[in-house]
């Protein structure tokens, strides 16, 4: 018995080793790339960091966040940030989970769709953002001609000059691009329920939205978790689709707080100032996907 | 780019280091133009120099015909126009040693300031690169302590491109130069349905502030005072140019997509006949021409303002800050070939921008030098554009003081405001003393 307890106890010690081992690599390059500019961004945050950057500055607190907090100008852009994110998270969620609900159905072509699924999500989003902004110009743009052939506008419109649809397109712009990832994760999980589950449930007389309602989305419930705390993520962080198609404008219409970070830090070099910024950011990002997750968990864990 | 290191030729000793010296001086008794040459002579390394993406084929020619008459070899790297400034100054940050590189002029003090440029003051020939220069330019290069902090990349000055032929069409005898007149002339075309939106100006949020100036000085007023006081607020004018702006846009006399459209499109919409005014740097006439639309030859030139100023800009080459010496004669010398002049005192470089693209440079000689007349098409009322740099253009000195990009950076979000009436003329005056107030007193968004 106790030689069998230490067998089991030198086993269990070498797989930490090696298990150890194995990560270690990974583990390093998350510290270099992560741990460290999250401790330097936090430093920063709390010094008057000069443009040179060779050394911290005076300390100066919390001043920075009291700046931050105190600006009309974050607020602005905070109240943008939300608008975005919520629009972004909600309707790459929906899509992705109507074109998962589509491709896992049998028609010809289903393959080809699918392979054209993963386009969108291939491209970069600087890429997104460049072809998006000829779709949407005003003159020349795809955006209208569609528009006009759909009898949905009568002129052509200058989408990206109006304050009001300038955020709405940078929207879908990006929705455009998350919306296939999360079609992409959302139909592997599709693909691994039993499709005994949806003929029971038939034979019991469960109409399509009962079987929609009470086995898809239950079943799907861990891969909408991860796909949705991966689009609050990517909605709060999202910078290059914004950047390239309106660069933040028409003034601040869509000047999302990555943007105001960017213009803190690199145009005008206020280190300490985009270094609040960012960790406020980062903060918020965290607390909504950690939120998310509690809620959507909090519906029940248990499949109906 | 790498970083600076002590570039001394292999096997120089100090005694043919000195020998060199000799005959650098010997030559500046002989041939001014020659100093450059010889002290380039010193350094037999390779420089490095940042550009933004502006005919980049162009740029290479140039440092390479600086090269080839026995110069330094110059590992050029070009990066693109927009986000220029945030990729200079990480690189510089991050201590990237840059020997020469092109700047936004509202860049320079706070560069040197920071330790990423230096002065020029006491270079061999900087004094004289100064004097060469047109009165009305030298504040954008000298700052208020007696300190040069650049040399010219180019210059250019506001003017009125407008179309001939539309105004004829319109029966309106001349190009107008007041507000009131463009504003009475645009309402006329498009009134006529002679052209639907008859302005463009480019509105987008980074040139807001170089509009700011333009527009200000037409109606004769200095936004700043040389200390960097924004009394702009204090003078009644300044609303009356904001109500015109918001007149202008709201009442559709500009195209809505001015607030976030490129100057190529611009000029195009005017080549094409889509737009009859266009106020933009003089340079713009080339594109207009170049683009070869049913318009083109209909688009000429004409000053604003009436009897007020424009604005006059330029952008500019900065000297890295190392302190290695020899190397640092090399980069000044290539700065001067590259801004001012060559060792023979003839204006190859800007020659060859005049010609490429209708860039000038801030010297009288340039604009009476033979082979820069020869350059500038017919279509240039060249002596028009000399004298508007002359007598009819300002810089604003306080755009070289070290806070100015934090304003510079915050006055597109005001105008937009404005243009798109989300805030009133006297609302706008306001936000803009509060944004230059604020970048004066540092760290605020």
């Amino acid at each position: 018995m106790s030689a069998t307890r230490k067998l089991g106890g030198s086993l269990r010690n070498d797989d930490g080793r090696f298990g150890l081992k194995v990560t270690a690599p990974a583990a390093i390059l998350l510290a270099v790339l992560l741990l460290i500019p999250t401790v330097l961004t936090i430093l920063y945050s709390l010094h008057d960091v000069p443009a040179h950057g060779r050394s911290l500055g005076p300390f100066v607190g919390l001043e920075n966040y009291t700046i931050v907090l105190g600006s009309s100008v974050f607020w602005r852009s905070a109240w943008v940030t939300f608008l975005f994110s919520v629009g972004f998270v909600v309707l790459s969620t929906l899509f992705g989970l109507a074109m998962a609900l589509l491709l896992n159905q049998h028609f010809i072509g289903r393959g080809l769709a699918r392979a054209l699924l993963i386009i969108p999500w291939a491209t970069p989003w600087l890429m997104i953002g460049i072809l998006w902004k000829w779709f949407a110009d005003g003159s020349v743009g795809g955006l209208n001609a569609v528009l006009l052939m759909m009898g949905a506008t009568t002129d052509y419109h200058d989408f990206l000059s109006d304050p009001n649809s300038a955020l709405v397109v940078t929207i879908v712009a990006a929705v455009w691009r998350q919306a296939s990832f999360a079609g992409i994760l959302l139909l592997a999980g599709l693909q691994t329920l039993p499709g005994d589950l949806n003929e029971a449930a038939s034979l019991d007389g469960a109409n399509l939205w009962q079987r929609f309602r009470n086995i898809t989305l239950p079943w799907l419930r861990p891969a909408l978790v991860t796909v949705t705390v991966l689009n609050i993520i990517y909605a709060f962080l999202q910078f290059d689709v914004i950047f390239a198609m309106t660069q933040g404008g028409p003034g601040d219409a869509t000047q999302v707080l990555s943007i105001l970070i960017y213009r803190q830090l690199f145009g005008v070099t206020q280190i300490g100032l985009g270094s609040a910024l960012a960790v406020i950011l980062g903060f918020v990002a965290l607390a909504g996907g950690l939120i998310t997750v509690k809620l959507l968990y909090a519906r029940g864990s248990q499949p109906a | 780019m790498k970083t600076n290191k002590n570039n001394m030729a292999g096997g120089l000793d100090r005694r043919a280091f000195l020998k060199a010296g000799g005959a650098t001086a010997m030559a500046a008794l002989m041939a001014p133009g020659l100093v450059g040459r010889a002290e380039a002579a010193g350094f037999t390394g390779s420089l490095d120099m940042l550009a933004w993406d502006f005919q980049p084929d162009m740029i290479k020619t140039l440092v390479g015909e600086w090269t080839a008459k026995g110069n330094p070899a110059v590992n050029l790297a070009v990066i693109p126009n927009v986000g220029y400034s945030p990729a200079l100054q990480t690189r510089l940050r991050g201590g990237d040693a840059i020997d020469l590189y092109y700047n936004f002029a509202y860049n320079s003090q706070k560069f040197v300031d920071q330790g990423w440029a230096s002065k020029l003051n006491g270079l061999p020939g900087v004094d004289d690169m100064v004097a060469d220069m047109f009165e009305s330019a030298r504040p954008a290069y000298v700052n208020a302590s007696g300190d040069i902090i650049s040399a010219p990349y180019f210059s250019a000055v506001h003017m009125m491109h407008y179309n001939q032929r539309m105004l004829k069409d319109a029966g309106i005898a001349a190009a107008p130069q007041t507000l009131k007149e463009i504003y009475d002339a645009s309402k006329t075309l498009k009134d006529k349905k002679i052209v639907d939106a008859p302005y463009v100006a480019y509105w987008v949020k980074e040139f807001c502030e170089e509009y700011l100036h333009t527009y200000l000085l037409n109606e004769g007023v200095t936004a700043f005072d040389a200390a960097g006081k924004p009394v702009f607020a204090d003078d009644p004018k300044t609303v009356g140019v904001f109500e015109w702006w918001q007149a202008m846009y709201q009442e559709g006399l500009a195209a809505k997509s001015v607030l976030n459209t490129d100057p190529g499109k611009l000029a195009n919409q005017m080549a094409q006949g889509e737009a009859a005014f266009f106020v933009l740097h003089h340079y713009f006439l080339t594109s207009i021409r170049a683009l070869g639309g049913p318009e083109s030859a209909n688009v000429m030139q004409s000053p604003i303002g009436g009897s007020n100023f424009t604005f006059q800009i330029g952008e500019v080459l900065q000297l890295g800050a190392g302190e290695d010496a020899p190397r640092r004669e090399a980069a000044w010398d290539l700065m001067k070939f590259y801004g001012w002049k060559d060792s023979a005192g003839k204006f190859t470089v800007f020659n060859q921008w005049a010609k490429a693209a209708g860039l000038a440079a801030p010297y009288p000689g340039f604009f009476k030098d033979p082979d820069v007349i020869a350059a500038f098409p017919d279509y240039y009322d060249l002596p028009l554009i000399s004298k508007t740099f002359e007598t009819g253009s300002k810089v604003v000195p306080a755009r070289t003081l070290p806070w100015y990009p934090d304003f510079q950076a915050r006055v597109g979000d005001v105008v937009h405001a404005l243009l798109l009436g989300q805030a009133t003329p006297a609302q706008t005056v306001e936000d803009l003393t509060a944004a230059a107030n604020s970048a004066q007193k540092g760290r605020s968004l």
